[in-house]
C-alpha cells in the first residue's frame, strides 16, 4: 500500500473547479448545521491548511456534529475516539500485540490510524493520553515500541471540547493546545436557523442522509491548491508583526509560537483560496488572528484577574498594530514615527 | 533649624531686599531702620510660631498681631503700651490721611513723615507676611514675587517714565534667593543626594540636571535683553530717551539731583488725555499774551533733556527786575489773574516769563534764578488764586542781531551747551547755520527749518527707527509734537553752540469773555534760546496750526506762513516798527484765514505718507494671501504630480486640457505604482474632509469605511471601492488590478466627499488642506526629532574630550 505522503498532495486544480469542490462540502455540511456558515467555512479553511481543529463550547451547540458532518462529507476514513479519564495512551496510538500464530509482536493500529479522527471531549482524557496525540498531530506518524509509523494523508484532528465544565476534566497543557491550528466556538444558532432546527432534525438526524461529496485524494488537490496562495511579503511581515506583538504584549505571559505564524499563514491562504482570491490580504489575518492565536497564548496573572480573555487582548492587539507600510509613501502612520514597540500598545486614539 | 523655619527668614530677608525701590522715595534711611524691625519681629514670631508647631492659620493670625504690636509702638498715639487701643486705630486713620496729603504736597524723594513712614511700614510689613505665607505655607515661593513686585510698583509710579534699576536688581536678588532656598529645602526634604559614583553632594553643588536651568535661564535672559532692540517699538516711542528725565537713573547715587515730576511725561500725559480738563483761568490786561510757563529741563544727557531741581529764594525776598541790565527792546508791564482748579496738582507755579511781583501766595514758594520757574516743595497749585506782576519784552530781529558774542566760559553758556554728539544733528545743524553771522540768525535758521514746507507735520504719536538715535529718527521721520519739536531745537541749537532748553506751560487756551481758559489740551513745550544781553528767549518750533492758542513773535514769527517769512521780518526789522502792530499780525488766537493753507499743506503731506503706508499695507497683504495660499498651492501640485506620474506617454496636447486618467498599463510595476498614487491621493483626499485615516485598517475595510462615513452615494461609493480594490491588489496581489480608470475614480470620490462634508470643510481642504498641513509638521518634528538626537551625539564626542574627565575627585 502507497501511503501518499504530505510532500506530495497532488497536483493544485483550477479555481472553478476549487470553488466548485468547496461549495459543494460547505453546501453538504450546512445542511446539518445551519446558519453557521462563518465556523463551517474556518472548519473547511483548518482542514484546506493541513491542521487540526479544537472546537470548543458548551454542550449542545453541535460541537460533534459539525465535526462529524465535515468527516461524513469527505469519502475518507474517519474514526473517532470518545475521550474518558480511563482511555490509555495506546488506544490512541495503537499497540503491539503477541500473535501466538506467527510467534512475533504484531501492531494494532489505533483510533488515529485514519484520514480525520474526531476526539470527543479532549480534556476528559488523562494528560497522558492527551499527550499520545502529540507527535501523531505534528509529525503525521506514530512510534510504538520504536517502530514509527506514517499516518496517511489528508489527516486532520477534530476534537471538541467544553469549556464550562471543569469537573473530572483535564485542561490540554499548552504544547497540545499549540497543535490546533484554530479553536473556533460553534456559539447558539440564531432563532431562524432554531427554528429550522427544529423543523429539520425533529424528525429524524439529518446526519444519516449526509453523503460524502469529495474523497481523500481531491482534498489533498485542494489542499495543493490552497497552498499555492501567494502571501506577499507585506502579509508576511504583518502576520510576523501580529505574532510578535503577542510576545511583546504586557498582558500576555506566553506569547504565540513560530508554528503560530506558520499555520496563521497556512489558514489565511486557506481563506483567500475558499474566497476565491490567489493571493492573501492582512484582512484574512485580522480576522483569523483570534481563532488562531488565542488558545495558544497564556495572559498573566493580572490579566486574569481583570478578566481579560485572550480573546480580547488578541482581538485588541489586532485592533492596535498598524500594517506595515512604506512610510516614504504617506506619513500618516504616527505611531511608527518614534519610540518603541511600546507605542503599539498606546490607547487607539481617534 | 528647620527648613521651614530657615525658608521663613529667608522670606523676611528676601522681602527686606525687595524693599530696596523704597530707597528711592525717601529721602533718608529712617524707613529701613523701621521696617527692619518690622520684619524682623515678623520672622521672629514666624518661627516661634513654627517651633510651637501652630496650624497655619495661627502662624498667619500670629504675624499680623506682631505687625499691629510694632505699629502701635513706633506710630502710636502715645497713650497706650503695646497694646492697641481704639484711639491707636484712629490715629492710624489719621496718618493714613496725613500719608494721602503728603503724597500730594511733596515731591520725591520725601522727607521722613510720620504718616508716609506709617503706610510704609504697613505695606512693608504686609508684604512680608505674604511673601511668608506664600513661601513657607503654601509652598509657591514664585507667587511670593507678585508682593514683591507690589514695592517695586511703587517707584514706577512716582517716577513716569524713568524706572531706577538698581533697586529693582536688589529685589530680583532677594526674590531669587527665595526661589533658590525653596528648591535646596525641597531637594533636602526629599533627601540626601549622590552621585553616580555614590559620592555625596553639597547642597550648594549643583546637580547636572542644572545645567538645564542655566541654559534655559541664559536664553530667557538674552532672549529678553535682545528682543526689545530688535523690536524698537517697545522702547516706548521717538524721543523717549531724548525727553527722558536724566535725574531718574541717578537717583540714590547721591548727587542730590533728586527726580522731580517728568515734565516730558506729564505733558503727554496731559495732552493723550481723552476728556478735556480745565485746569487755570487767567485774566489779563495783556492784549496778546505769550505763553504760561512753569518749569524748564535743561540738562541734556545721552538720554536727553531733564529736569534738575529748582533752587532758589523765597519770592518773599523779591523777584528780579529782567528790564535792568537788558541791552535793549520795549518793555511793557502788565498784570495778571490766576485761578487753577483742583486738577492742577503741582508744586511748580504757572507765570509768565519776566514775572517781577507775585501776591496771593502764601508762604513756602521760591524762585529759582537761573530757571526763572517759581516752585515748592511743600505746597501745591491747587485751588489756588493769585497775581501777578510781569514784564513783557518786545524784540525785533534787528535788535537781537546786535546780540553780544557769548563768552563759551560763561556758567550759563557752559552748562546750557552740553550736548551728547550726534553725527546726523552736527551734519544737520553745520549745513544749516552755514554762513550764518549772529547767534540770532543761525537759531532762526534752525527754527525755520521745522516747517511744514520741510516736511515736518505733528502727530501726538511718533514713529521710531530702529537703529538711529531719537532725534536723528525725528529729523528723518519729520513726525512729532511738541515735545519732539521743542528737544530738538534745543538740541540743535546746543550743537551750534548757543546755550538752549526746553521750556513747559500752556498756550493761551479759549477767550472766555475777558478771561483765557486754559485746559490740558493747551499744555506745551517749548524752546528757550540764550541770547547775550536779552537773556532766555522763547522760540516754539511746533508747527502752529496743531497746537491750539498758540502764538507767535514778531522775532520767531510762523514759518508756515505762505509768504517767505524770513524776508518779511528782516523788511520789518526796522527799530521802530510798531511792535503792537507786529505782534497782532502773527497772533493766531482765533485761526485767521491763511491757517487753512498750513492745515491743507500739512494735510497733504499727510496724504503722501498715507498712500505710502497703504502700499505698504497692500503689498503686505498680497504677500500674507500669497503665503496662506502656499498650502492649497502645495496640494494641487501634488495632486498634479500623481496624476502625471502615472499618465502613460502621450502627446504633449492633451496635458493641457487637464489631468489625464491614470490608465493601468499592462505592465505590472506601472500598475502597482498607480494604484499607490492614487491611494495615497486618496489618502490625502480624506485628510483634507477630516475623516481620520486608521493605519491598522486594511484597503478594503478603509474604503469600506469611507462608503459609510462619508455616506457616499453609488458612484462614488463604487469609486472608493475601486480604489480600495486596486490598492489591495497592488500591495498583495500576483498581478496588480488593471484597466481600472483610477483618476476618474478619485475625482468622484472627492466630489461626493464635497457633497456630504460641509461648508467650512470644503473651504479649509481647498485653501488650507490639512493633508499638508500635516506632512510639513510632521516633517518638522521629524527634523527637530533628528537635530536633537544629532546634539546628542555631538554632546557625547565632546563629552569624551572634556577635560573634566580628568578631575581627580571624579574617581572617589
Amino acid at each position: 500500500m502507497t501511503t501518499p505522503t504530505w510532500d506530495e498532495p497532488g497536483g493544485p486544480m483550477p479555481s472553478d473547479e476549487f470553488r466548485a469542490a468547496t461549495s459543494a462540502i460547505m453546501t453538504n455540511i450546512e445542511q446539518v448545521i445551519e446558519g453557521k456558515g462563518a465556523t463551517v467555512r474556518l472548519a473547511l479553511a483548518v482542514l484546506l491548511a493541513e491542521g487540526h481543529l479544537l472546537i470548543e463550547d458548551v454542550p449542545g451547540v453541535g460541537k460533534t456534529k459539525l465535526a462529524k458532518a465535515l468527516a461524513r462529507s469527505i469519502d475518507c476514513s474517519v474514526r473517532r475516539i470518545q475521550f474518558t479519564p480511563d482511555l490509555l495512551p495506546s488506544d490512541v496510538t495503537g499497540v503491539s500485540v503477541y500473535n501466538q500464530e506467527q510467534r512475533d509482536f504484531e501492531f494494532r493500529p489505533g483510533a488515529v490510524f485514519a484520514n480525520l479522527v474526531v476526539g470527543d471531549e479532549i480534556n476528559r482524557a488523562s494528560p497522558k493520553t492527551q499527550s499520545a496525540l502529540l507527535e501523531c498531530m505534528e509529525e503525521r506518524q506514530v512510534t510504538v515500541d520504536g517502530t514509527t509509523y506514517e499516518l496517511q494523508a489528508p489527516f486532520m484532528v477534530i476534537a471538541t471540547q467544553n469549556p464550562i465544565e471543569m469537573e473530572g476534566t483535564y485542561p490540554l497543557p499548552e504544547a497540545q493546545r499549540d497543535r490546533f491550528t484554530a479553536r473556533i466556538a460553534m456559539g447558539y444558532p440564531d432563532p431562524r436557523a432554531e427554528l429550522a432546527m427544529l423543523d429539520g432534525h425533529d424528525a429524524h438526524d439529518p446526519l444519516n442522509d449526509l453523503r460524502a461529496v469529495t474523497d481523500a485524494a481531491q482534498v489533498r488537490r485542494l489542499i495543493a491548491t490552497a497552498r499555492d496562495v501567494h502571501a506577499a511579503e507585506a502579509v508576511q511581515q504583518y502576520a510576523i508583526a501580529l505574532v510578535t506583538a503577542t510576545r511583546e504584549a504586557p498582558e500576555l505571559r506566553l506569547g504565540a509560537s513560530p508554528r503560530s505564524t506558520l499555520q496563521l499563514i497556512r489558514t489565511a491562504k486557506a481563506v483567500a483560496a475558499l474566497e476565491g482570491r490567489d493571493y492573501v490580504l492582512p484582512d484574512d489575518l485580522q480576522a483569523l488572528a483570534v481563532p488562531v492565536l488565542a488558545h495558544r497564548i497564556i495572559p498573566t496573572a493580572d490579566a486574569q484577574l481583570n478578566r481579560r480573555t485572550t480573546d480580547a487582548i488578541v482581538s485588541e492587539i489586532v485592533h492596535r498594530l498598524p500594517l506595515p507600510h512604506d512610510r516614504s509613501r504617506s506619513p500618516y502612520d504616527t505611531r511608527n514615527n518614534s519610540g518603541g514597540p511600546t507605542n503599539q500598545y498606546e490607547p487607539r486614539g481617534r | 533649624m528647620s527648613g521651614r523655619r530657615r525658608l521663613g527668614l529667608v522670606a523676611a530677608g528676601a522681602t527686606l531686599l525687595a524693599a530696596a525701590p523704597i530707597s528711592s522715595i525717601f529721602d533718608s534711611y529712617t524707613w529701613l531702620m523701621q521696617c527692619l524691625l518690622t520684619v524682623g519681629l515678623i520672622a521672629g514670631a514666624a518661627v516661634g510660631a513654627r517651633t510651637l508647631r501652630f496650624p497655619a492659620w495661627a502662624q498667619a493670625l500670629s504675624m499680623i498681631v506682631v505687625l499691629l504690636f510694632t505699629l502701635t509702638w513706633l506710630f502710636g498715639s502715645g497713650e497706650e503700651f503695646l497694646i492697641p487701643t481704639p484711639s491707636t486705630f484712629s490715629h492710624f486713620a489719621e496718618l493714613f490721611t496725613q500719608a494721602g496729603q503728603d503724597t500730594r504736597s511733596y515731591g520725591v524723594p520725601v522727607p521722613d513723615r510720620d504718616g508716609l513712614l506709617f503706610v510704609t511700614v504697613l505695606g512693608i510689613g504686609s508684604v512680608a507676611i505674604a511673601v511668608d505665607l506664600l513661601t513657607v505655607v503654601a509652598r509657591k515661593p514664585a507667587l511670593a514675587g507678585l508682593p514683591m513686585l507690589a514695592i517695586y510698583s511703587v517707584p514706577v509710579a512716582v517716577y513716569v517714565n524713568s524706572v531706577p534699576v538698581l533697586p529693582f536688581i536688589v529685589g530680583a536678588i532677594g526674590f531669587m534667593w527665595l526661589l533658590v532656598s525653596d528648591n535646596i529645602d525641597r531637594v533636602r526634604r526629599f533627601g540626601r543626594r549622590f552621585t553616580g559614583d555614590g559620592r555625596d553632594v553639597d547642597v550648594w553643588e549643583p546637580s547636572p540636571l542644572a545645567s538645564a536651568g542655566r541654559r534655559l535661564g541664559a536664553v530667557g535672559v538674552v532672549a529678553a535683553v535682545l528682543l526689545p532692540l530688535l523690536v524698537p517699538t517697545i522702547s516706548g516711542g521717538l524721543l523717549s530717551q531724548l525727553t527722558q528725565n536724566g535725574s531718574g537713573v541717578g537717583v540714590g547715587t547721591g548727587n542730590g539731583s533728586g527726580g522731580r515730576i517728568n515734565l516730558f511725561a506729564s505733558l503727554s500725559g496731559q495732552l493723550s488725555q481723552t476728556e478735556v480738563v480745565e485746569l487755570v483761568r487767567l485774566k489779563t490786561d495783556e492784549s496778546t499774551p505769550y505763553y504760561l510757563r512753569f518749569g524748564v529741563a535743561d540738562q541734556l544727557t545721552d538720554n536727553g533733556f531733564g529736569s534738575t531741581t529748582p533752587t532758589g529764594e523765597n519770592i518773599a525776598q523779591g523777584l528780579p527786575d529782567p528790564r535792568t541790565g537788558t541791552a535793549g527792546g520795549s518793555f511793557a508791564e502788565h498784570r495778571a489773574e490766576v485761578q487753577i482748579s483742583d486738577k492742577l496738582q503741582q508744586g511748580m507755579l504757572p507765570v509768565y516769563q519776566n514775572t517781577v511781583g507775585l501776591d496771593g501766595l502764601q508762604n513756602g514758594w521760591y524762585f529759582d534764578d537761573n530757571q526763572q520757574v517759581v516752585y515748592s516743595n511743600r505746597r501745591s497749585t491747587k485751588e489756588l488764586t493769585y497775581n501777578f506782576e510781569y514784564v513783557r519784552a518786545r524784540y525785533t530781529p534787528a535788535l537781537l542781531r546786535q546780540a553780544e558774542e557769548l563768552n563759551p566760559d560763561d556758567p550759563i553758556v557752559r552748562r546750557n551747551t552740553t550736548h551728547p554728539d550726534d553725527a546726523a544733528v552736527a551734519t544737520l545743524v553745520k549745513q544749516l547755520t552755514a554762513g550764518k553771522q549772529t547767534e540770532y540768525d543761525k537759531v532762526r535758521a534752525l527754527y525755520e527749518h521745522f516747517s511744514t514746507r520741510n516736511g515736518f507735520t505733528y502727530r501726538l504719536s511718533t514713529q521710531p527707527i530702529a537703529n538711529s538715535s531719537e532725534i536723528a529718527s525725528f529729523l528723518q521721520t519729520k513726525v512729532g509734537y511738541c515735545q519732539q519739536y521743542a528737544a530738538a531745537l534745543a538740541w540743535m541749537a546746543r550743537e551750534a553752540g548757543i546755550p538752549a532748553r526746553v521750556a513747559f506751560g500752556f498756550t493761551r487756551g479759549e477767550k472766555d469773555g475777558d478771561t483765557y481758559v486754559i485746559t490740558n489740551r493747551n499744555a506745551h513745550a517749548w524752546t528757550e534760546v540764550y541770547l547775550k544781553g536779552f537773556g532766555w528767549i522763547p522760540f516754539d518750533a511746533t508747527p502752529a496750526a496743531n497746537v491750539p492758542g498758540a502764538a507767535r513773535s514778531d522775532f520767531a514769527p510762523d514759518v508756515d506762513l505762505p509768504v517767505p517769512s524770513s524776508t518779511a521780518s528782516e523788511t520789518a526789522a526796522a527799530p521802530d516798527a510798531d511792535p503792537s502792530a507786529a505782534a497782532g499780525g502773527v497772533e493766531r488766537p482765533d485761526r485767521p484765514d491763511f491757517s487753512d493753507q498750513s492745515a491743507s499743506d500739512s494735510s497733504g503731506s499727510t496724504a503722501g505718507i498715507l498712500s505710502g503706508t497703504a502700499l505698504v499695507v497692500i503689498g503686505l497683504a498680497a504677500l500674507l494671501l500669497a503665503l496662506l495660499l502656499v498650502p492649497a498651492l502645495r496640494r494641487v501640485l501634488t495632486r498634479r504630480h500623481r496624476h502625471a506620474v502615472t499618465v502613460p506617454r502621450q502627446p504633449k496636447v492633451t496635458s493641457l486640457e487637464g489631468p489625464a486618467d491614470i490608465v493601468v498599463t499592462a505592465e505590472t510595476v506601472k500598475a502597482r505604482a498607480d494604484a499607490h498614487a492614487a491611494w495615497d491621493e486618496l489618502m490625502d483626499t480624506m485628510v483634507d474632509f477630516r475623516i481620520p485615516i486608521d493605519p491598522t485598517e486594511t484597503p478594503r475595510v478603509t474604503a469600506q469605511r469611507l462608503v459609510t462615513d462619508a455616506v457616499l452615494l453609488e458612484e462614488p461609493a463604487a469609486a472608493a471601492t475601486l480604489l480600495g480594490a486596486a490598492e489591495e491588489r497592488a500591495r498583495y496581489a500576483r498581478k496588480p488590478l488593471e484597466g481600472g480608470e483610477l483618476t476618474v475614480a478619485l475625482n468622484r470620490v472627492r466630489k461626493g466627499l464635497a457633497r456630504s462634508a460641509n461648508r467650512r470643510t470644503r473651504i479649509v481642504a481647498v485653501l488650507m488642506p490639512p493633508s499638508v498641513l500635516m506632512r510639513w509638521r510632521l516633517g518638522l518634528a521629524e527634523a527637530s526629532a533628528r537635530l536633537v538626537t544629532a546634539s546628542g551625539r555631538v554632546r557625547d564626542v565632546l563629552a569624551k574630550a572634556s577635560p573634566r574627565r580628568l578631575l581627580p575627585h571624579r574617581g572617589r
